[in-house]
């Protein structure tokens, strides 16, 4: 038997991530004890008509969202309880909705900071209906072997430490919600566990207070004793003695109180929980409180660390008087099912990656290219050609080397309008389109005709040097197995209007003092080529392709350098239009060649 | 429980109806010379003068002067103003008109359990303290307002005849409607006195306290609660609070100057607790502190650094129960880079921490505070097995 929380309990919690989290707490507790889980549905009108994902033992259970508590009831008969996790500005009209629900008998509030005169109104309310409204600022109620409503009784190993898979003899209620843990674990190491333990929250005026609860626990017979942990301020433990001895009670009292620090204290002075103040006149300090108790007959222990030996005593008389028997432990316990993280971590399970990298590594505080860590890069004096040649070649790139990156891209990163790629990123932008799927619409132009020549000219200028060809040669094995020269020729640019970035390049490049073998070679082409065919130069993408090669850049990578730069204009190109408020345009239709057949009649169907 | 100043206390019962001297309250010589200026009254009555914080026995200190004319108003304000009393500096100061009148009365409403309670006496000033048994109260269950007939009774049961009854129990219905539109938790007016030009009650002096956790449906409560305990709050105590408004969870820190051992207990309950214990065995307390509801980590590395900038500290008790859901490896985590901070800054020489905690993820909490001894740290640290408050019987034992 317990209290409150039992086998028939079926739950609603009102609220969103907090109630979430208190019913996975709850699902842990129900796959402890191998009941089904007791939430049932969960009323928050933002997301009503969606589920709540709660995981129950490995598996994953969806619970229904209502907008109200009627809906809730109504689908689901059986609620009989529901638990408000709903902000202060709007618990009272939260835990009122569930009050009038004619199938709630017992709502239980977690809000911290619902205002006094919201709390009493609830209060009062259910004692009109006759029903049970615990809190605000309640951890939950917890019965052993049973029902956990709300988080009470911590992670799933502090539940099987406290043996909370089954009843003991103790009944606990405390303002405390952390303490309320710690006194279920002392009953469950100094005595045989609890039946239920109540948080009742730490206000001033608690919806039911321990009065209440004293009684239904004097009327469960399995609760032997009842331990009382309170804490200056109020009158709820005063009214607890007055309680206790009025007459003979079946049940032992056992009580501590908190506050003897503040008779050495600055007045006044403000504790963890609302209700921990004393009153003007003295009433309601821990020392009058204690002893209103010691009076009424039930045990308190000097200090807090003295109950656990007063819990072990009492149970030790109960035992000997043949009203509790020792308790006999299951021999298995369910085990929570460990995540795979978990598992991993206890070398109890082997997972093949699904990807590898080898180049980023994000798990530290910031990121580390090839294991450099950004910062530092940053701080000694490395810039952005240093990251490509790390995240693209996996190695430090000289400063000669980054000016060489620099430049190409300071070179390709525009060119005008109507290129294919700026131009599709524009008519996008007069489109409307947003950003990235405008840039994107001009980098899916960078191909065999625009742009997209530097891997395949990087490619097989290396494959002539790597294989000691004469331009003739290799130009012979081009025409029988390639095609056209990539990085040979230019639309507009030839030899009398020479391509200024080439020369820009090739001048810089060739000014330093390093080996250029690709670039040379590529420029050995181009005496031979650009005699035959005015425009057949050494164009962009091939002098890029050949200065990135002899830097050692793998060939993959080259078409890279120019999506890149590109990418710097194109962007640009949609600021430019976006800035403009550009509007949709069309092709005229006099720049079209209407070839496709005159207007006909079209023949029947057959 | 916030406690309101006179000032604004006067507003919120002028603003439901109950008549109140003219007050000003000025930060300023020069503005409450503009204000004698602009109010025929402070020209023509006699005023008082109080220092407008948060102070006890302000008479005895001489931060009460009365009888003045607006020259001596001026004086006396410009003698409180930046006086420094303990903690507190005087920054503002309240300058109302005396209502001259003869009799004194009483007039309170406070919260109870099943609703308030209103208190009215036909005697008022000290002499209701050494009368309590002549106040007589009006209970009222919660949502419930007093009849018209009720209101009577109380006043003619405390002793009112004639039309003074009937005056003083409209003025105990509107200190009723003041209490609950407001969301007050304590009105007290002592005295209420008559005021002979026209002979209205007024409320002379207010003791206000609200329920601060009502202030989001009161948008017009645009003043500043006032610290309890009879100082301001120190810069780290409000950086603290700063830091508590804008979390999940709660921080909370309060200084004693004078104390030895420091406290960083997790818990509401526990908290209390663990300075029972520290005040059991003789030990002098430096602070209250507590966190709890699963706190973000950094939140808890603000308030573990004011802790270590406690000035003469021995011990740290970094205390705590067993938690229901606030993850003790991440609020640990947060202490941890507190006491590393601290550290750093050259404090915690030859403070010894004691730790005590259970919960989520106790073990990889608890491991990390031992790790805190290779770093040098003077460091003990025990898991659920040891009693609650058995840390501090190790940190105070001589």
């Amino acid at each position: 038997m317990s209290i409150l929380a039992n086998k028939d309990t079926r739950v609603v919690i009102q609220g969103g991530a907090a109630g979430v989290n208190a019913a996975r707490r709850m699902a842990e507790f129900c796959y402890l004890i191998k009941r089904p889980l007791t939430v049932e549905a969960f009323v928050y009108p933002p997301d009503a008509g969606k589920t709540n994902e709660v995981p129950y033992g490995s598996g994953l259970i969806a619970i229904p969202i209502y907008k109200t508590i009627a809906e809730a009831t109504k689908n689901h008969p059986a609620i009989n309880t529901s638990l408000v996790y709903i902000g202060a500005d709007r618990a009272m009209k939260g835990g009122m909705e569930a009050l009038d629900d004619p199938n709630i008998k017992v709502v239980s509030m977690i809000t911290e900071g619902v205002p006094e005169k919201d709390a009493k109104l609830l209060g009062a309310h259910a004692r009109k209906l006759g029903k049970v409204f615990n809190g605000p600022s309640s951890i939950g109620i917890i019965s052993a072997g049973a029902c956990r409503l709300g988080v009470i009784g911590g992670a799933f190993d502090n539940l099987v430490l406290s043996k909370l898979y089954r009843e003991g003899s103790f009944g606990v209620i405390t303002k405390s919600g952390g303490l309320s843990n710690e006194i279920i674990w002392i009953c469950s190491q100094f005595a045989d566990g609890i039946t239920t333990a109540i948080g009742i929250g730490g206000d001033a005026y608690p919806g039911t207070d321990y009065v209440s609860y004293l009684e239904m626990f004097e009327n469960d017979p399995q609760t032997k004793a009842v331990v009382i942990v309170g804490e200056m301020g109020g009158d709820l433990e005063e009214r607890a003695a007055e309680w206790y001895g009025a007459k003979k009670r079946r049940v032992k009292l056992i009580g501590v109180v908190s506050g003897f620090c503040q008779e050495s204290l600055p007045k006044g002075m403000k504790f963890g929980h609302a209700g921990a103040k004393e009153g003007m006149k003295g009433e309601g300090s821990a020392r009058s409180k204690s002893d209103a108790l010691k009076k009424s007959g039930a045990i308190v222990p000097p200090t807090f660390g003295a109950l656990g030996p007063a819990i072990k005593e009492t149970y030790q008389e109960l035992l000997k008087s043949g009203q509790v028997k020792e308790p006999v432990e299951p021999a298995v316990l369910p085990r929570l099912p460990k995540s795979v993280e978990e598992a991993m971590k206890a070398d109890e399970v082997m997972v093949a990656p699904l990807i590898r990298t080898t180049i980023s590594d994000d798990r530290g505080d910031e990121p580390c290219y090839v294991g450099y860590p950004a910062s530092e890069l940053i701080n000694k004096g490395y810039e952005i050609p240093h990251v490509i040649g790390l995240l693209w070649d996996k190695r430090l790139i000289s400063k000669q080397e980054a000016e060489i990156i620099k430049r190409i891209m300071m070179l390709s990163a525009d060119h005008g309008p109507c290129v294919s790629g700026a131009y599709a990123t524009i008519l996008a932008a007069c489109a409307g389109i947003g950003l990235s799927q405008a840039v994107a619409a001009g980098l899916i132009m960078i191909g065999p005709r625009f742009g997209g020549a530097v891997t395949d000219a990087g490619r097989w200028f290396k494959y002539a040097v790597d294989n000691k060809m004469n331009v003739d040669e290799f130009l012979a094995y081009m025409k029988k197995n390639v095609g056209p020269v990539p990085g040979i020729g230019h639309r507009v640019k030839s030899l009398r209007n020479p391509d200024k970035r080439v020369k820009e390049l090739v001048g810089y490049v060739k000014s330093l003092d390093i080996k250029t073998p690709c670039l040379d070679f590529a420029l050995a082409v181009e005496q031979v080529t650009a005699v035959k065919k005015d425009n057949l130069i050494l164009n962009v993408d091939g002098t890029m392709a050949a200065v990135l090669v002899d830097m050692g850049f793998p060939v993959d990578s080259l078409n890279g350098f120019f999506i890149l730069s590109r990418t710097i204009g194109l962007i640009g190109h949609w600021v430019d239009q976006k800035r403009q408020d550009s509007r949709l345009i069309r092709l005229f239709d006099y720049l079209v060649n209407y070839a496709a057949p005159k207007r006909r009649e079209v023949p029947p169907l057959k | 429980m916030a406690k309101v100043l006179e000032g604004p206390g006067m507003g919120l019962m002028k603003k439901w109806g109950i008549h109140v001297p003219n007050y000003v309250v000025v930060t300023s010589v020069d503005e409450l010379t503009k204000l004698g200026q602009a109010n025929d009254w402070m020209k023509t009555s006699k005023l008082v003068a109080k220092a407008h914080e948060a102070l006890g026995s302000r008479f005895k200190l001489g931060l009460v002067k009365v009888g003045l004319d607006l020259n001596g108003a001026i004086a006396a304000t410009k003698e409180m103003i930046g006086r420094q009393v303990g903690s507190i500096t005087v920054s503002q100061v309240i300058v109302s008109e005396m209502v001259p009148h003869k009799e004194e009365y009483y007039c309170a409403v406070k919260s109870t359990r099943e609703g308030s309670e209103i208190l009215v006496a036909n005697c008022g000033g000290i002499e209701v303290e050494s009368n309590w048994d002549r106040v007589k109260r009006l209970c009222l269950e919660v949502g419930q307002a007093p009849s018209a007939g009720q209101l009577e009774k109380l006043s003619k049961d405390a002793g009112f005849t004639g039309p003074l009854a009937k005056k003083m129990a409209d003025f105990a219905g509107k200190m009723f409607t003041c209490f609950d539109s407001e969301d007050a938790q304590y009105l007290e007016v002592n005295p209420v006195v008559t005021r002979e030009s026209d002979g209205e009650l007024v409320a002379l002096d207010a003791v206000t306290l609200l329920d601060g956790d009502a202030k989001f449906r009161h948008p017009d409560w645009n003043f500043q609660f006032a610290a309890e305990f009879g100082r301001s709050y120190s810069k780290d105590e409000m950086e603290v609070m700063a830091v508590d408004s804008k979390i999940k969870g709660s921080v909370k820190f309060i200084e004693i100057p004078g104390g030895d051992t420091a406290m960083l207990p997790a818990g509401g309950g526990a908290s209390v607790y663990y300075s029972d214990a520290v005040v059991a065995r003789g030990g002098k307390l430096a602070n209250y502190a507590e966190y709890s509801g699963d706190p973000p980590d950094w939140a808890v590395e603000v308030l573990t650094e004011k802790v270590c900038s406690l000035p003469g500290i021995k011990n740290i008790i970094v205390g705590g129960a067993i938690a229901n859901f606030t993850d003790v490896k991440k609020t640990f985590g947060g202490i941890i880079n507190g006491f590393r901070k601290a550290k750093g800054d050259g404090k915690l020489k030859g403070v010894k921490i004691w730790v005590r905690r259970g919960g989520p993820r106790e073990k990889e909490g608890l491991d990390a505070m031992r790790a805190l001894k290779d770093e040098g740290f003077d460091i003990n640290v025990f898991d659920r097995n040891t009693p609650l408050t058995d840390i501090v019987d190790k940190a105070l034992q001589k």
